[in-house]
């Protein structure tokens, strides 16, 4: 209980002490709290929300939705064809290597500035960690449960469906988190290289006009929506694994 | 079946498949001259590779990765190390430390920049931000879970609380410090070469944006090649580090047979 109260209170009380003594700051680059919620509402309740927010958030969106579909299925067929695996192999491992952020430039001298150009960089960047995951988690799959699958004569259908997908799938969730992150990450630096729309360009062209009111408020938007959207999948990971989770619980218990 | 020649040479088809599909691409000029012939990249990547920019902007980043994956393992280890042994300090940091975890770094870039400037500290900064959070958190992960029947017979054989959390705590968090350094020097790769290209920072990072930003395609494309095989390296190098720092414990034990 005096646990539970001190976890509750120290980030209460950090954003208290954050309050007070910034409230008299004169320092350009730390501007008291007060300033930065107000700049805070301002700008993001709801002046800026669709033309920004709802923008930013819909390329994360959409570039995440892709990358996992596609990054399911294609991890699916290279670990399912073996000639497809050694072929793609060598080639991703070498495109896992390069920061997914370092592809941007490529994508903006191919495609241009635009909202295609930021949703093809964030979907090819969170592709690769959900695809090595569901590749993993597919040859991770154990010999006597295809044998079972053989044995009922399940149809390839049934066994790519019933079997490999839910006995792959906390690995490919595991991929999913990080395919998310990096979503993330591609989703701000799309907007803060040459752009002038998304909450990532607002926050950087604030800080390089000495905004620093409205830098702060970008940095607070940006942390909270990382956190939130961890929060939110974490939550459908729990809903859709819960029979892997429960099982986990069991067996560490037994 | 491994290193049988079949998988290999239907990875030298793969390569070669894409490097003919790109030249082909940009002949063809499908994207104008934004998509230079591979003969092009590799020709000028090799004038790269030959001048001294080339390198020391290679020794920059490598630097800055290396020395901000050190300065985050020791600080990182010893918060962790505290917050795992107090659990008031653990209650205490929780939410912090559970809200902080997945705002990745690119965040604060803005304000890194604004207080440092475009430099290498600002870089350096950046870097043990996004390192130091996950080897924390898992050192408090190694620390929780140390055998409390081995710290209670080294209490029993009259060691102190210093002896046993060198002695008994450490060396049971170590697989658990591994995992999170083997994670960790990937990313510091990752948000130096970040912190080059939106920050300005020092590095390959830079020399992308400039690239990028001169309409020199074929050096941006031979930089990014750079980047993929230093990407490479570096997971080779943890994964081997980690393997002879912790050659000791069972779980990265060679079974004798």
């Amino acid at each position: 209980m005096r646990n539970w109260l001190i976890g509750a209170g120290a980030p209460v009380l950090l954003l208290v002490a954050w309050w007070f003594l910034s409230e008299s700051s004169l320092d350009p680059f730390f501007p008291p709290l007060r300033t930065i919620v107000g700049r805070f509402q301002e700008l993001w309740l709801f002046e800026h929300f669709q033309s920004d927010v709802l923008l930013s958030l819909g390329n994360l969106f959409l570039g995440f939705a892709i990358a996992a579909f596609a990054g399911i299925a294609i991890g699916f067929v290279t670990a399912l064809v073996p000639p497809v695996r050694w072929m793609v192999d060598p080639l991703i491992h070498f495109l896992r290597g390069i920061p997914p952020v370092a592809l941007v430039p490529i994508f903006i001298s191919l495609i241009g500035f635009g909202t295609q150009m930021r949703v093809t960089s964030i979907a090819l960047a969170a592709l690769f960690p959900t695809m090595i995951a569901t590749v993993d988690g597919i040859r991770g799959v154990g010999n006597d449960l295809m044998d079972v699958a053989r044995v009922y004569r399940l149809t390839r259908r049934e066994r790519v469906l019933n079997i490999l997908l839910p006995a792959a799938a906390p690995q490919i969730f595991s991929g999913l988190q990080v395919s998310l992150q990096v979503a993330f990450i591609v989703m701000i630096a799309s907007e803060m290289l040459g752009s002038s729309q998304g909450i990532g360009a607002m926050t950087l062209l604030a800080q390089q006009s000495f905004m620093t009111a409205d830098m702060w408020a970008g940095i607070l938007l940006l942390g909270v929506i990382g956190f939130l959207v961890n929060v939110l999948f974490s939550l459908l990971r729990r809903k859709v694994l819960s029979w892997y989770i429960g099982s986990r619980r069991m067996a560490r218990a037994a | 079946m491994k290193g049988s020649i079949r998988p290999l040479t239907f990875s030298a088809l793969g390569i070669a498949a894409v490097l003919v599909i790109w030249q082909v691409l940009a002949e063809a000029k499908v994207a104008g001259n934004a998509l230079p012939p591979a003969t092009t990249v590799f020709s000028t990547l090799a004038t790269i590779l030959g001048t001294a920019t080339f390198w020391s902007s290679l020794g920059a980043t490598i630097g800055i990765a290396l020395l901000a994956l050190a300065l985050s393992a020791v600080a990182g280890v010893i918060l962790g190390l505290l917050v795992g042994t107090f659990e008031t300090v653990r209650f205490a940091t929780l939410a912090v430390l559970e809200f902080l975890k997945p705002v990745p770094p690119i965040v604060i870039l803005p304000l890194a920049v604004l207080v440092l400037g475009p430099t290498g500290e600002m870089s350096l900064f950046l870097v043990v931000f996004g390192c130091l959070l996950p080897i924390v958190m898992q050192t408090v992960d190694g620390v929780q879970s140390t055998d409390p029947v081995a710290r209670d017979t080294a209490r029993s054989y009259g060691m102190r609380e210093p002896e046993i959390l060198a002695r008994v705590v450490l060396p049971s968090a170590m697989p658990y410090i591994g995992t999170a350094m083997r994670v960790a020097a990937p990313a510091a790769l990752v948000v130096t070469v970040v912190a080059g290209l939106l920050g300005g920072g020092p590095g390959l990072g830079q020399s992308i944006y400039q690239a990028q930003a001169a309409g020199d395609y074929a050096s941006l494309y031979g930089m990014v090649i750079v980047l993929g095989v230093l990407g490479l390296l570096f997971q080779g190098a943890t994964r081997l580090a980690e393997r002879r720092v912790l050659h000791w414990h069972e779980s990265y034990r060679e079974v004798m047979p």
